[in-house]
């Protein structure tokens, strides 16, 4: 079914009373369209309504001079209908806003962002399709999305009745509409994670890493894992209870822990049978896993003269950089020799460790085992665990007593194995809640802002605690270096914003000036070393600096009109609005260091001033 | 039925490439039929005893005072004892409840912070209690804004009040507040932003009391018993009954702008938009990919 003109659809409605309405359309440039079609088309009959809604939005524009040469000004006035999506300034979704509950408009063209939390209410809400836009394409509407839309529909106190019309649509999907009306709201989902600004937070504030652990594992994520855990401590607890009666029933006074120790030998004798090596490449191979980690340069190909330096090691695959700098992964089996030392992994620095191992490399060559040695030494260590089994119950025993000691633990061992494995599920299941937490630790801690050992924040950690940002990170590193202290208000504008903007938005092409391109290849350099550091630990990376954003904040803060920006950079209001106004907020967190970054502090405050004046408020 | 007409018209112009410029034939279709749009409009005069009762009752109530509903009165008074989630759509009267607890408190020399998601949400909250309570009653925090902070009723981001909670942990001053209202509380959902409001949950102190506000969720009841048990304090659910304040019904509007039922009596799809949507999939070549 195509979709009907906005006028025509509007007519339609009003013939059954059904205005006002919010027409929910899937991008902006539609409701835009939208908007100026059906004002084109209809026009307001009533003159007394147009005048009224000039007045007020006369008297409004005192309050708000930046809507005053609003483009859709006259859409409004004239076809008592509007637009409302993201793409507009906070001051212009106001005064639509408050038209509309003043019951002066007919109808609002809005997407289904703005259905979450802004209160605009109607007679009749009106879906085209049961598909939501994301980045990269379409998805269905989930419940909730469309609960929120039809919360829309009937206004307390001036509606009997609320209506949602699917109308028609490209793409309408009656049935899925009428699926998702009888559908339960979506239950709601935890987003906890760890950030650097709650662990430096929390780790200041209890001082060790145990309490902060605690604080994570309270999450609603970890929820279910916590209800898991006192599930299995409950049943750890009941087979050390029926592992002690055993032992009591035997007359054996040993405690729990001989039982369990002796499951763990048997285990360990069980794996170590089980994986001893049987071939050359066998052992080998298990060689390799054991000495093959980042940091390491190793040779490829039985000949080994092809260089390459570890960065990750993922299960049986190795990823690498070549003597020329490109990157290479491939399967450990491939690896004819291993170099000992350990190398930092950043640029400058590799150079040197290749000239090393080039220069002296035949010395410093990981020895490889032997087989036979490799069997030796499992087979040793299986005697030893045998002998110890054997000497597990008490010496003094007398040999009738050992007898039925032995013989009551390995009746047990069931039992022991039991607690061992629950043991171990918790501890599974809390380092999962806290590993993202340590890997952020041991990233912080490479730079500087805590000292993992200590479980301490340092004192440069603490006034990073302080810095409420997304990337308190590479502020933080950008401060250390006193690249902050060397720029001017525009250029620290332009680089906080290339930070905060939306990582795949387009703020305009406008074109950057040299020293601000230095600047950036500067900041770029540290978001390198801090992104090789969080990859090391398995941190995912950042996302990439916004030069769109920093061009524009750059044209902003030296004092371009907003019309200006506007129209230059091509870009929506709305968007512009944000990023400056999220620019503006990180600048005043800086702003905020006075104390240990006097210099970038002061310029922080002076671009923050520019940056949040009219109408980025 | 729009459809095949305007194939025909496309023909007939020599135009039958397999999509049609929607765009452009939505326009010329507006242009030509707006005039007479009037005239044969499918208006209240050839409504069916279908489409009547889809419409009956529609219309504006008269005025009458407000008089709160019971789940209002029941999260006020569940209030006093503990904390409490309401649940209940948007536009049903979730405010109320905060304004009317935050009113008995400022009464006594108590003070309140009032978290809301999004900055202009802040802004709309601070305009509207600075109106109900008076300018010195009331202050605002935001990224970018700082007014009046020693107030006794503070407006604010999520984030700042998550911010204030970390500070006063660290040795900073303590959150000066006897009530906590979350409103938007299943922002907790939100991808990037979710963790702060579980950070503030979480780290809340015992004294304060916490009110959260969400839409309808569909695990509400799991939502509060872990509010209970990181908290250690009880944690009422108060949800509207019967969901929305103002009855809802779901409409089909046709090509032909009929308006009939999308639902029949039994909540399914009604046949005759089945039968429709049938047929018109079957003529459409493009359907949506989803990623």
């Amino acid at each position: 079914m195509p979709e009907m003109p906005p006028a025509t659809l509007l007519t339609a409605l009003n013939s059954y009373n059904l205005l006002p309405a919010i027409v929910f359309l899937p991008t902006r440039r539609r409701c835009d369209q939208a908007a100026s079609e059906a004002a084109f088309t209809r026009r307001d009959q009533s003159a007394e309504r147009c005048d009224v809604r000039r007045d007020f939005m006369h008297s409004f524009v005192e309050q708000h001079p930046e809507v005053r040469d609003h483009r859709h000004w006259e859409t409004i006035i004239r076809g008592a209908v509007a637009s409302h999506h993201a793409g507009h300034i906070p001051a212009w979704k106001l005064v639509i806003e408050k038209l509309m509950s003043a019951g002066l408009l007919d109808a609002i063209f809005a997407t289904a962002t703005v259905a979450a939390g802004v209160d605009f209410p109607a007679r009749t809400v009106v879906l085209t399709g049961a598909d939501a836009r994301t980045g990269s394409g379409w998805r269905q509407l989930t419940a909730s999305e469309l609960q929120q839309m039809t919360g829309r529909a009937g206004r307390r106190g001036r509606d009997l009745v609320g209506f949602i019309v699917a109308a028609p649509g490209l793409h309408q999907d009656p049935q899925r509409i009428a699926e998702l009306l009888r559908a339960q709201p979506d239950p709601l989902v935890s987003q906890f994670r760890a950030t650097y600004s709650t662990l430096l937070n929390l780790l200041d504030a209890y001082g060790n890493f145990a309490h902060v652990r605690e604080i994570a594992e309270k999450s609603f994520a970890h929820r279910d894992g916590a209800r898991w855990i006192s599930r299995l401590q409950q049943e750890r607890a009941d087979n050390e209870m029926r592992l002690k009666s055993k032992l009591e029933e035997a007359n054996c006074a040993l405690p729990i822990s001989v039982a369990l120790g002796l499951e763990r030998l048997v285990s360990a004798r069980t794996r170590l049978q089980e994986a001893k090596p049987q071939t050359r490449a066998e052992a080998l191979l298990r060689w390799l896993e054991e000495v093959v980690q980042p940091g390491r340069i190793v040779g490829i190909g039985r000949s080994g003269r092809r260089l390459v330096m570890v960065t990750q090691r993922r299960g049986g695959n190795v990823a690498g950089i070549r003597e020329d700098g490109r990157t290479v992964s491939f399967p450990l089996e491939r690896i004819g020799r291993v170099y000992a030392p350990v190398y930092r992994i950043r640029e400058g620095s590799i150079e040197e460790a290749f000239d090393e191992i080039r220069g002296k490399g035949k010395d410093l060559v990981v020895p490889e085992p032997r087989l036979r040695d490799v069997r030796a030494e499992e087979l040793e260590a299986l005697n030893l665990i045998d002998e110890i089994i054997n000497s597990i119950t008490p010496s003094h025993l007398g040999n009738e007593e050992k007898a039925r000691c032995a013989e009551a633990l390995w009746a047990s061992i069931e039992n022991a194995e039991a607690i061992e494995r629950s043991t171990q599920r918790i501890e599974t299941l809390r380092n999962q809640v806290w590993q993202p937490f340590e890997q952020r630790a041991r990233v912080l801690a490479s730079f500087g802002y805590l000292d993992f050992e200590a479980e301490k924040v340092t004192d440069r950690g603490r006034w990073l605690a302080d810095l409420h940002i997304d990337r308190p990170l590479i502020v933080g590193e950008a401060l250390e270096h006193g690249l902050f202290a060397s720029v001017d208000a525009t250029r620290m504008a332009a680089v906080m914003a290339a930070l905060t903007a939306d990582e795949d938005r387009d703020y305009g092409e406008l074109e950057l000036e040299d020293t601000l391109v230095t600047t950036l290849a500067q900041f770029e350099e540290i978001g390198f070393r801090i992104a090789t550091e969080e990859w090391q630990y398995g941190v995912d990376p950042a996302p990439e600096l916004n030069f769109s954003a920093a061009g524009t904040a750059a044209r902003w803060a030296s004092g371009a009109a907003w019309p200006l920006l506007v129209r230059d950079t091509r870009s929506e209001e709305g968007d512009l609005f944000r990023m400056l106004s999220r620019t503006g907020e990180s600048l005043l967190q800086v702003a905020g260091l006075k104390r240990v970054h006097p210099e970038a502090a002061r310029t922080a405050a002076l671009a923050a001033e520019t940056v949040l004046r009219e109408p980025v408020r | 039925m729009r459809r095949s007409r305007e194939k025909q018209r496309a023909g007939r112009k020599g135009r039958h490439e397999g999509r049609p410029n929607r765009q452009e034939s939505a326009a010329k279709v507006s242009r030509a039929t707006s005039e007479s749009l009037s005239l044969q409009s499918p208006g209240p005069a050839v409504q069916s005893r279908e489409v009547r009762k889809l419409l009956e009752g529609i219309g504006t109530p008269p005025t009458s005072l407000f008089k709160p509903d019971p789940f209002q009165l029941d999260a006020l008074a569940a209030l006093e004892f503990e904390d409490v989630l309401v649940t209940a759509p948007t536009g049903s009267g979730k405010t109320w409840i905060a304004r009317e607890e935050i009113r008995r408190l400022l009464k006594s020399g108590r003070r309140a912070w009032y978290t809301t998601p999004l900055k202009a949400l802040t802004n709309s909250k601070y305009q509207e209690f600075s109106d109900e309570f008076g300018k010195t009653e009331v202050g605002i925090l935001t990224g970018d804004r700082k007014e009046n902070s020693d107030a006794p009723l503070i407006v604010g981001t999520t984030e700042i009040y998550r911010n204030q909670l970390f500070d006063s942990l660290r040795g900073g001053n303590e959150v000066r507040a006897d009530l906590v209202v979350l409103d938007e509380a299943h922002y907790l959902a939100d991808e990037d932003r979710g963790h702060v409001w579980e950070e503030a949950i979480i780290l809340t102190p015992l004294r304060i009391r916490l009110l959260l506000l969400s839409a309808t969720i569909g695990n509400q009841d799991e939502f509060a018993a872990w509010i209970e048990k990181v908290r250690g304090v009880r944690c009422g659910v108060v949800s509207r009954p019967g969901a929305r304040p103002v009855p809802l019904r779901a409409a089909f509007l046709l090509p032909d702008k009929r308006l009939m039922p999308l639902l029949d009596q039994a909540g399914k799809l009604h046949p005759e938009i089945a039968r429709l949507s049938e047929q018109t999939a079957k003529t459409q070549s493009w359907p949506r990919r989803y990623w």
